[in-house]
C-alpha cells in the first residue's frame, strides 16, 4: 500500500539525514580535484599529523631537541699539547639535521622517477622511509668547527605528514598514486604493515599537583605518603618529572631520576643553588604574610631552614659546587668542567626543566613547598591524577621526536666511547687528521633510523632513560583496515598506558566527570582494557603547537597582578597566576576571579592577543578543595574542545583543566543563570563509532559499549583502493548498503564510502525454534540474493631469498620450472607436473595464474634451484579453497637482480553459513541458525517475508529500545523513500520517537506501532498475535565458523603424555576440563567419562606386577629356543637364578642376558598414559609408586 | 450483500474473482476454498514452478572489478523469459545429455569491452540468446529497454562468458523464483478472531482498515461469534519477475499441485499395490523419486557446501549411508548452481 499523500509526513527533524546518493556517485567518479569533502575526517586524525609536522618542521622540536643535546667531549689523554691535563680535547655537536622525503636509493642508476610512494611499500612490503643526515660539528681543543655529514640510515616516515609525497594532495591527486581518495595518513608504514603510535594520557605538564600515595613513604626512613609531582616538558617535548616529598619531622626532599636511577635531594638545596638567596626570602615566599600566625607551617619551614644548616653551605656558589661535585659522575660531564658549572648542568638539565629562569625556578619550587604543606595541613586536596583534568596526552610524533632526540644524543656518546676504546687499544688519535676522523666516525654506529624502524615494528622502547615513561612496550599498534570504523578509531584511541593494566585497583578505570566531552563514555571495550583504553570524543581535539603568551605576562598584570618579582607581595594576593606553570604573580581571590573572566572574554572576542586555545584554569578558594589559583595553560598536548560562550553567542576552545570550573549547560533551554558556556550539541561527547549507534540514548548503557565494540568488528568495506593493498587478511562486505536509518554525522564522516551492514526487513517473533538463545535465522532467498555475502582476502609472500641457508645473499633460487638441460630425469618427472599444473601455473615464469582456484596442496608457485636444476613448489597451505586474486612480482630496493620474492593475494568467498556472527547496531548479536525456505517463513499481508527473524527474549532483559526504533525509523523510511536521522537526544517527553515515526507509519497506511498481521508460511493461517516488523541495519560480524570449527576422532598427540594436543591449527582436541567433567559426573554418564578422559585421550595398556605393585620393575623375557614365546616377568619380584636354577621351571632371560627365577604374577591393566609418565617423574626423586592390582 | 457472494457462494466449487490483471501482477479473490488449499497454492507458485535462469557461467574472461564469483551470482538473478518452459525445455537431469544441451539449456553469450575514456554500463540486454532458442530472452521491462545492470567497465577492462542457464525451482535457489511476492489475506475484518490485535490505547486509531475490506461486511455489532467458521475467501495478489506472466505462474501452480497430489495418491496406492490392490502406481507420475514433484538440476549434487553443511555427518559408527543424515523435512538445503555455493 503506498502512501497516497506524504504531504503529512513531516521531515522537518529528518531534514539533515539524506542519502546523497547522486553526490557521493559523482564524487567517487570524480574525486575533488581541490579538497577533501569530508574535513571532520581529516580533523579526526589531526593530533598524529600536526604532531609529526610540530616535530620536523624548520624550528621544530627536532631542531629544539639538538640544540638541548650541545656538546659532547672526549679527551686523547695525550701529553704535550694539553692545557687542562687531559690531552687534546675533541668536542662534537649536531648542528643541523636533513631529513628527505622517500627516495630510491641512489644505486639505481636507471629509474626516472625516483620518488617512492607509500602505495609502493604497502605492496611490496617494505618501510616508507626517507634519509636521515646529521650535520655533525666538531672542533679540537679550540680550534675553528668542522663540518661533517654522516648518513644515518632511513628513518621511517609518516603518511601524510611535512616528508610524505601525499601532504597537500586532492582527492584526485590520491586515487591517482594509488591511495583512498580520502587517505588521512597519520600512521607509518613497517614492512608493508601500517603502524601507528598510539595516543597515551601521561600527567598534565608543568602544572604541580598534589599527590597521596602509598609508594612515597617506601622511599625511605621518615617519608610520608604525600608530595607535589610536577612533570616539566622542554620546549622539545621531552619530560622530566621532579616530585618533593614531605618528611615526618617536616622537612621535604626533591627526588628525581636519571637514567632510569633516582635520585634525593634537599629541597632548600637546590632552591639555595637556583638563586642567591637568603633564609627570609625563603621562609617569605613560603609563608605569606596572612599566615605568619599558622604555626603548623611556619614550624615546618623553620625546620627546614634549620636542618639544613647541617650540610654548612651558605652560598648559591657553594651549594652549586657541592651538587656539582656529586653529580659530575652521574651526568657524564667533561672532567675539564668546574664544579659549579656541573651544578648549573644539574639545575639546567633536571630542576623545573621547563623553565629558563631560575627566578622562575625558584619562585615555582617555592610554590610546590607551600602547596606541599597546604596539603599536609589539610587545607588543600590532593589532585585526582586519573581525572582528565590532569592529564594531557602524549602524541605519537612528540614521542618519536622524543626517541630521536635521545638516539642522536647516544650517537654522540658513542662517538666518545669509539675514542675511547680506540685509546684502551693503544691507537692514538689523530682529532686533526680529517681522514682519521672519517674513519673512527665511520666505526660508530650510525643507524638512527633502524632503531626507529624497530620501535615501530615491535612497539618496544629501547632507551636508557626511559623518557620518563611507565611502560616500554606496546607503543604502537597495527592500524588494521578490516572496516572503517575500526580504521578511524585507532586514531581516537588514547590509552591510559599499560602499567595501569596491572593494575589491581579498579580506580583508574573509573568514568569521572572531568572526561566529560573529552573522552568518549560509551566507546571503551569490556574486558581487561575496559577504562583504561579510551576514545576521544569526536569534538575533541589535541592542541600540537604552543600559542604566542608573549602579551599575556603584561596583560594579567594591568588587570590588577601582582609581579611575582617585586616583593613584598600584598597580605591579600594569595593566588598565583601562573602561565604554563611560571608564576606571573599573585592576585587576590576577587581580583582572581576577574582576571579569568577578563581573559576569557578577550579570548573568545579575539583581543588583547589573547589565543583562542588559552586554557584559562581559575580554581577558586574553597574549604580543603583544589589548590586555588589561576593557571593559564597555552602548550602543546592539551585535550580541547569547542563549546559556545554564552556573553558573547561565540565558540570558545575550552581544556580539560578549566572545564570543571567552569558551567557548561547541555543544551540551550537548560541554561540557567550562572552558566557561561552551552555544548554545540550533547552527542559531541560521543565518539565518532560512538555517535553511529542509532537512538542509542533508547539503549541500556552497556549495549551501546557492546555496539562500539561490535561495530569495529564488522566485515566491512576497508577501503576502495583495496587492489593496491597487500594486507595480511582483509574482511570485505560485497552487498554493503547505505543505512536508512543514520545520523548526519554519519555523512559529515563520509561512511558511505564504507558501507557496513546491510538493511534487512527483520521479524521479532519466536518462530522455528531456531532463534532460541540469540540464535537468527535467515531467509534463505535473502541469503541466495546476496545477504550478507563476503569476502576474505588474505595476502602470503613467497620469498626465495629464504630459501637459500647461506647468509650471504645469493641467487641460489629463481621462479619457474628448472630450464631444459638439466639431467633428463628430473626433466621427465617434472613433465608430468608440468603438465597436470599448467592450469593454475604459469608455464613460462612459474608463477600463479590469475582467477585460480587453489585448494590445500595445491602449488602456488614453481621454483627451482639454479645450481642443481632441482625444481620445487610453494604450496597453499590453507584448509579453505581460494582463488588467485592477484600476483605481485617484488624487486629488490635497487631492481638489479632477478625476481626473487612474490607477493599472491588470495581470495576466500565467505558466503553467510550457519554459525556466522551477525549483529544490528544495539549491541545485539547472534548466531545464524538455520536458512529458512522462504515458503515456510512468516509472510505479511503484502506478501512480505522478513530477512531475517530474531527471539522477542532477546529484548526484555537487555532493554535495546533503541532497537525497536530503528526498527519503526527503518520501515517508514523505507515506506517513503528518505533516510532517518538517528541521532540521539532529539527526541523528548512531549516530542517521542514512537509518535514521530508511528505517525509516518500511518501515513503510509501500517500500524501505528509497526506491528503487522502475519501469516505462517506453513499453513497460511494468520497468527494470533501480531508481529513486530521493520527494518533494521545489520552487520555481518569477523567471527565466522569457517576460522574456528574445531573437530577430531583420532589426531595428533603429545608425544610426552600421549594426550592430544590443542589447538585448531595442530588439529588438536577440545579440552574436558575440570568443570566439564564435574558435569558429566553430576549427569552420572560414567561411560561419557571414562571415553573423554580415557578411551579417546590416553588410552594405554600395560603390564603391571600382581605382587609389587610395579609398572616400571616388569620387564619382557626374551624368547629362547626351549622356553615358550616371550612373556612379561617383574624383575624385582624375580630372584636372580644361579647356575643350579638354570633349567627349572620359572627360569627366564632378560635382554641384557641375565638370567631369573620368580616374578610370574604380572598381568596387562589399562591405565591413562600419564599415569606411568608420574611414575618416571616419582622414580626421579626416589618415590615409589604401589598400585594394588588385587581383583 | 452485493451481488459476488451470492454468485460465488454455494457449493459450485472454487473460484476466482479477478480484480487487477496486469503484465507483471495479477490481484484476485480467491473464494469457496479451505485455508489450506489457498496457501498450498501461494506455497507452490513461490517455490515450486519452474523458470528458467543462468545456472553454470563459463568464465573466459573477466577484467573488470567484480570477481567471478559474484559476476556469476548476478547473471543468476537475472529473469529470463520462461514461458511455456515445461513445452521446450527438459531439466538437466531428465536429459540424455552429458553437461547440457539445447534440449535442457539454453546459452547465453556475454562479450563487453571498454574501449572509450567513458565507462561502459553493461546491462542485462546485452546477454545474447543462441540463435534459434525459443526461451531464454532477459527479460526488459524498464523505459530504456535496458535491463538490469550487470557490471560496469572502465577501460580496457572486458567480459567475455558463457552462461547456461536451466529449468529449475526456487526451492533450490532465489533465481528461479517467478513471483517477486505473493500477497495473501483473508478475513479483512478479523471475524475469525485469528488475530488478537495489540493495541496502545485505541485499536481502531492505531490499526489501519485493510484494503480488501470493502469486499466483505463489517462486523454487526453484538454479532454471535461463530466457533465453526472457516476462512474461504482470500485476497490475493501475484507479483512477478517477468520471467513468467501472472496467469501462467498460477496455472502452472494448479498444475504442480495436481501433480504433487498425484504423487500422494500413487504413493499411497503403491504401498496398498504391494498387497495386491492397485497396480501400475507408477504410471501415474511416471516418476520414481519417491519425493516426486518438482526438482531442480543439482539436488542433492556435492558441489555446492549446501550438502556438506546440511546433509548430516559421517559418524564413525557408519550412520553416513541410508537417509543421508540429517535431512531436514525442507527437501535438504540445494547448493547452488556456482561452484562457490550461494
Amino acid at each position: 500500500m503506498p502512501p497516497t499523500s506524504k504531504s503529512v509526513v513531516s521531515r522537518s527533524s529528518a531534514g539533515k539525514a539524506v542519502f546523497d546518493t547522486l553526490n557521493r556517485e559523482k564524487r567517487f567518479r570524480n574525486p575533488p580535484a581541490d579538497k577533501s569533502a569530508f574535513p571532520a575526517l581529516q580533523d579526526a586524525i589531526r593530533p598524529h599529523v600536526d604532531s609529526w609536522n610540530a616535530v620536523f618542521r624548520e624550528g621544530g622540536c627536532l631542531h629544539q631537541a639538538i640544540h638541548d643535546i650541545g656538546e659532547k667531549t672526549v679527551f686523547d689523554r695525550l701529553d704535550g699539547n694539553a692545557e687542562t691535563g687531559y690531552g687534546n680535547k675533541l668536542t662534537v655537536k649536531i648542528a643541523n639535521y636533513y631529513l628527505g622525503k622517500s627516495m630510491l636509493s641512489s644505486r639505481d642508476k636507471t629509474a626516472m622517477k625516483r620518488e617512492i610512494y607509500p602505495a609502493e611499500c604497502r605492496e611490496r612490503h617494505t618501510s616508507y622511509r626517507g634519509q636521515l643526515q646529521l650535520e655533525l660539528h666538531y672542533k679540537v681543543n679550540n680550534g675553528e668547527w668542522q663540518k661533517e655529514y654522516r648518513d644515518c640510515g632511513l628513518l621511517p616516515l609518516m603518511v601524510m605528514g611535512n616528508r610524505c609525497h601525499l601532504e597537500g594532495m586532492s582527492p584526485r591527486d590520491l586515487v591517482d598514486h594509488k591511495e583512498e581518495s580520502e587517505e588521512l595518513g597519520g600512521y607509518f608504514i613497517a614492512s608493508g604493515n601500517e603502524k601507528l603510535i598510539r595516543m597515551l594520557i601521561v600527567n598534565r605538564r608543568n602544572y604541580a599537583t598534589a599527590v597521596v600515595r602509598s609508594s612515597y613513604a617506601k622511599r625511605g626512613p621518615s617519608y610520608t605518603n604525600m608530595g607535589v609531582q610536577i612533570r616539566c616538558v622542554r620546549p622539545d617535548q621531552s619530560s622530566m618529572t621532579n616530585v618533593i616529598h614531605y618528611l615526618n619531622d617536616g622537612n621535604i626532599t626533591f627526588r628525581f631520576s636519571w637514567r632510569k636511577r633516582e635520585y634525593l635531594v634537599p629541597a632548600m638545596m637546590i632552591l639555595k643553588a637556583l638563586v642567591d638567596t637568603n633564609d627570609r626570602e625563603i621562609f617569605e615566599g613560603i609563608v605569606g604574610l596572612e599566615q605568619r600566625e599558622d604555626t603548623f607551617l611556619t614550624d615546618r619551614v623553620e625546620l627546614l631552614l634549620r636542618t639544613y644548616k647541617t650540610y654548612g653551605l651558605y652560598s648559591r656558589h657553594e651549594t652549586l659546587a657541592y651538587l656539582g661535585d656529586k653529580f659530575r659522575i652521574v651526568m657524564q660531564v667533561s672532567p675539564d668542567v668546574s664544579d659549579v658549572e656541573v651544578g648549573k648542568l644539574f639545575l639546567k638539565k633536571i630542576v623545573l626543566v621547563y623553565l629558563q629562569d631560575d627566578g622562575d625556578k625558584f619562585r615555582q619550587l617555592l610554590f610546590m613547598i607551600k602547596k606541599l604543606y597546604a596539603l599536609v595541613a589539610g587545607t588543600c586536596a590532593a589532585d585526582n591524577v586519573d581525572a582528565a583534568q590532569h592529564q594531557e596526552i602524549l602524541l605519537g610524533g612528540f614521542l618519536y621526536a622524543q626517541i630521536l632526540k635521545e638516539k642522536i644524543e647516544e650517537y654522540l656518546f658513542s662517538i666518545r666511547s669509539q675514542v675511547r676504546s680506540e685509546l684502551m687499544g693503544g691507537a692514538r688519535p689523530e682529532f686533526n687528521n680529517p681522514q682519521y676522523m672519517r674513519k673512527m666516525l665511520g666505526k660508530v654506529n650510525e643507524r638512527i633510523g633502524e632503531s626507529l624502524h624497530y620501535f615501530l615494528s615491535t612497539g618496544n622502547l629501547s632507551s636508557p632513560s626511559g623518557l620518563d615513561l611507565q611502560q616500554t612496550t606496546g607503543f604502537t599498534v597495527v592500524a588494521e583496515k578490516l572496516n572503517f570504523y575500526r580504521y578511524i578509531s585507532h586514531f581516537r584511541m588514547v590509552h591510559r598506558g599499560s602499567f595501569f593494566a596491572q593494575l589491581k585497583t579498579t580506580t583508574v578505570r573509573k568514568l569521572l566527570p572531568e572526561s566529560w566531552g573529552f573522552l568518549c563514555p560509551v566507546h571503551t571495550p569490556d574486558g581487561s582494557p575496559c577504562g583504561l583504553l579510551n576514545h576521544l570524543a569526536h569534538k575533541c581535539q589535541v592542541a600540537t603547537t604552543s600559542s604566542d603568551c608573549t602579551r599575556i605576562g603584561p596583560l594579567v598584570l594591568t588587570l590588577g597582578v601582582h609581579s611575582a618579582k617585586v616583593l613584598p607581595v600584598p597580605a591579600d594576593a594569595i593566588l598565583s597566576v601562573q602561565l604554563d606553570g611560571k608564576i606571573l604573580g599573585w592576585c587576590s581571590p576577587r581580583d582572581a576571579r576577574r582576571v579569568a573572566e577578563s581573559l576569557r572574554f578577550y579570548k573568545v572576542e579575539g583581543t588583547h592577543d589573547v589565543p583562542k586555545d588559552l586554557e584559562i584554569g581559575y580554581v577558586p578558594v574553597s574549604n580543603a578543595g583544589q589548590y586555588p589559583g589561576v593557571y593559564l595553560f597555552s602548550q602543546e598536548a592539551r585535550m580541547m574542545r569547542p563549546v559556545k560562550y554564552i556573553p558573547l553567542d561565540k565558540e570558545d576552545i575550552v581544556g580539560a583543566f578549566e572545564q570543571p570550573f567552569l558551567n557548561v549547560a547541555v543544551t540551550e533551554p537548560e541554561i540557567k543563570s550562572g552558566d557561561s558556556h552551552v555544548e554545540f550539541d550533547p552527542t559531541n561527547i560521543l565518539s565518532i563509532v560512538a555517535n553511529m549507534t542509532p537512538f542509542s540514548d533508547f539503549n541500556q548503557s552497556p549495549r551501546n559499549m557492546y555496539q562500539c565494540q561490535m561495530g569495529k568488528q564488522t566485515m566491512g568495506t576497508p577501503g576502495t583502493a583495496i587492489q593496491h593493498r597487500t594486507d595480511n587478511k582483509m574482511y570485505r562486505l560485497q552487498t554493503g548498503q547505505s543505512p536508512i536509518v543514520r545520523a548526519p554525522l554519519y555523512n559529515t564522516y563520509g561512511l558511505d564510502n564504507f558501507p557496513n551492514g546491510m538493511n534487512a526487513v527483520v521479524a521479532v517473533i519466536a518462530y522455528t525454534g531456531y532463534d532460541m538463545d540469540d540464535a537468527m535465522i535467515i531467509n534463505k532467498s535473502a541469503h541466495e540474493r546476496g545477504f550478507g555475502y563476503g569476502t576474505v582476502y588474505k595476502t602470503e609472500k613467497y620469498d626465495l631469498a629464504e630459501k637459500s641457508k647461506s647468509k650471504v645473499p645469493q641467487l641460489a633460487f629463481g621462479y619457474g620450472w628448472a630450464p631444459i638441460g638439466a639431467d633428463q630425469q628430473t626433466l621427465a618427472k617434472f613433465k608430468a607436473m608440468r603438465d597436470k599444473y599448467s592450469g593454475t601455473i604459469d608455464d613460462v615464469d612459474g608463477l600463479p595464474l590469475v582467477g585460480q582456484k587453489v585448494v590445500e596442496g595445491d602449488p602456488v608457485a614453481v621454483y627451482h634451484n639454479m645450481g642443481t636444476g632441482e625444481t620445487f613448489f610453494f604450496k597453499y597451505k590453507s584448509s579453505e579453497d581460494a582463488y588467485i586474486e592477484e600476483v605481485r612480482v617484488l624487486g629488490n630496493d635497487v631492481g638489479d637482480t632477478i625476481c626473487q620474492a612474490i607477493s599472491v593475494k588470495f581470495r576466500i568467498t565467505r558466503s553467510p553459513v550457519i554459525g556466522d556472527k551477525f549483529s544490528s547496531r544495539h549491541g545485539q548479536k547472534g548466531v545464524c541458525s538455520q536458512k529458512w525456505p522462504a515458503v515456510d517463513m512468516p509472510f505479511s499481508e503484502s506478501g512480505m517475508q522478513p530477512d531475517v527473524i530474531i527471539n522477542p527474549h532477546a529484548f526484555p532483559s537487555r532493554m535495546t529500545i533503541g532497537m525497536f526504533v530503528e526498527s519503526m525509523a527503518g520501515k517508514a523510511g523505507a515506506l517513503h523513500g528518505f533516510a532517518q536521522d538517528c541521532t540521539p537526544f532529539k527526541f523528548n517527553e512531549t516530542h517521542t520517537a514512537v509518535d514521530y515515526f508511528g505517525h509516518q507509519l500511518r501515513e503510509a497506511g501500517y500500524n501505528y506501532y509497526g506491528n503487522e498481521p502475519m501469516y505462517s508460511g506453513i499453513t497460511g493461517q494468520e497468527f494470533h498475535a501480531d508481529i513486530y516488523l521493520g527494518v533494521v541495519y545489520y552487520q555481518r560480524l569477523r567471527h565466522m565458523v569457517n576460522d574456528k570449527y574445531q573437530v577430531r576422532s583420532t589426531g595428533p598427540v603429545d608425544s610426552r603424555t600421549r594426550q592430544p594436543v590443542k589447538g585448531r591449527k595442530r588439529m588438536g582436541g577440545l579440552r574436558i576440563g575440570e568443570m566439564e567433567r564435574d558435569s558429566l559426573l553430576a549427569h552420572g554418564t560414567a561411560f561419557l567419562v571414562q571415553d573423554r578422559l580415557l578411551n579417546c585421550s590416553d588410552y594405554h595398556q600395560t603390564w603391571v606386577c600382581r605382587g609389587c605393585g610395579s609398572f616400571l620393575a616388569t620387564t619382557p623375557t626374551v624368547t629362547s629356543a626351549d622356553r615358550r614365546a616371550a612373556e612379561v616377568r617383574c624383575r624385582r619380584c624375580a630372584v636372580r637364578a644361579t647356575e643350579f636354577d638354570v633349567g627349572k621351571r620359572g627360569y627366564w632371560e632378560d635382554g641384557l642376558g641375565g638370567r631369573f627365577l620368580g616374578g610370574e604374577d604380572t598381568t596387562i591393566v589399562v591405565i591413562p598414559y600419564v599415569l606411568k609418565y608420574l611414575d618416571v617423574e616419582l622414580l626421579a626423586m626416589g618415590i615409589q609408586m604401589k598400585y594394588d592390582v588385587s581383583p | 450483500m452485493d451481488g459476488f457472494d451470492m454468485i460465488d457462494s454455494g457449493t459450485d466449487g472454487p473460484s476466482v474473482t479477478i480484480r487487477k490483471a496486469e503484465a507483471s501482477h495479477a490481484d484476485f479473490v480467491l473464494s469457496n476454498v479451505d485455508l489450506a488449499f489457498a496457501n498450498s497454492i501461494r506455497r507452490i507458485i513461490l517455490a515450486e514452478v519452474p523458470t528458467l535462469a543462468i545456472d553454470l557461467v563459463e568464465v573466459i574472461g573477466n577484467t573488470s572489478v567484480l570477481p567471478d564469483e559474484l559476476l556469476a551470482h548476478r547473471l543468476g538473478l537475472i529473469p529470463l523469459d520462461s514461458t511455456n518452459i515445461d513445452d521446450k525445455l527438459l531439466y538437466t537431469r531428465d536429459c540424455d545429455c552429458d553437461g547440457y544441451c539445447e534440449r535442457c539449456s539454453v546459452v547465453l553469450t556475454l562479450v563487453a569491452k571498454c574501449t572509450g575514456d567513458q565507462n561502459v554500463t553493461v546491462y542485462a540486454r546485452d546477454l545474447a540468446v543462441t540463435a534459434g532458442a525459443q526461451l531464454g530472452n532477459p527479460v526488459i521491462t524498464d523505459e530504456g529497454q535496458k535491463g538490469s545492470i550487470i557490471c560496469k567497465l572502465r577501460k580496457g577492462q572486458e567480459l567475455n562468458i558463457k552462461c547456461i542457464a536451466k529449468k529449475g525451482i526456487a526451492k533450490e535457489h532465489a533465481k528461479w523464483q517467478p513471483c517477486a511476492a505473493v500477497s495473501f489475506e483473508y478475513d479483512p475484518w478479523n471475524k475469525l478472531k485469528h488475530v488478537d490485535y495489540w493495541y496502545e490505547t485505541d485499536a481502531k486509531a492505531e490499526w489501519p482498515k485493510s484494503a480488501n475490506a470493502g469486499w466483505e461486511e463489517p462486523p454487526q455489532e453484538n454479532e454471535p461469534f461463530d466457533y465453526d467458521a472457516a476462512p474461504t475467501k482470500f485476497y490475493m495478489d501475484v507479483e512477478t519477475v517477468g520471467s513468467l506472466p501472472p496467469d501462467e505462474i498460477l496455472r502452472q501452480g494448479v498444475k504442480y499441485l495436481q501433480e504433487k497430489l498425484a504423487n500422494v495418491i500413487a504413493g499411497v496406492q503403491k504401498t496398498a499395490g504391494a498387497n495386491g490392490v492397485s497396480a501400475a502406481a507408477g504410471d501415474v507420475s511416471g516418476m520414481d523419486d519417491g519425493y516426486g514433484g518438482a526438482r531442480s538440476p543439482d539436488m542433492g549434487d556435492a558441489n555446492g557446501y549446501g550438502r556438506n553443511f546440511n546433509d548430516g555427518y559421517v559418524t564413525p559408527y557408519g550412520g553416513a549411508g541410508g537417509v543421508g543424515g540429517a535431512q531436514t523435512p525442507f527437501g535438504g538445503y540445494g547448493g547452488g548452481g556456482y561452484s562457490n555455493g550461494w
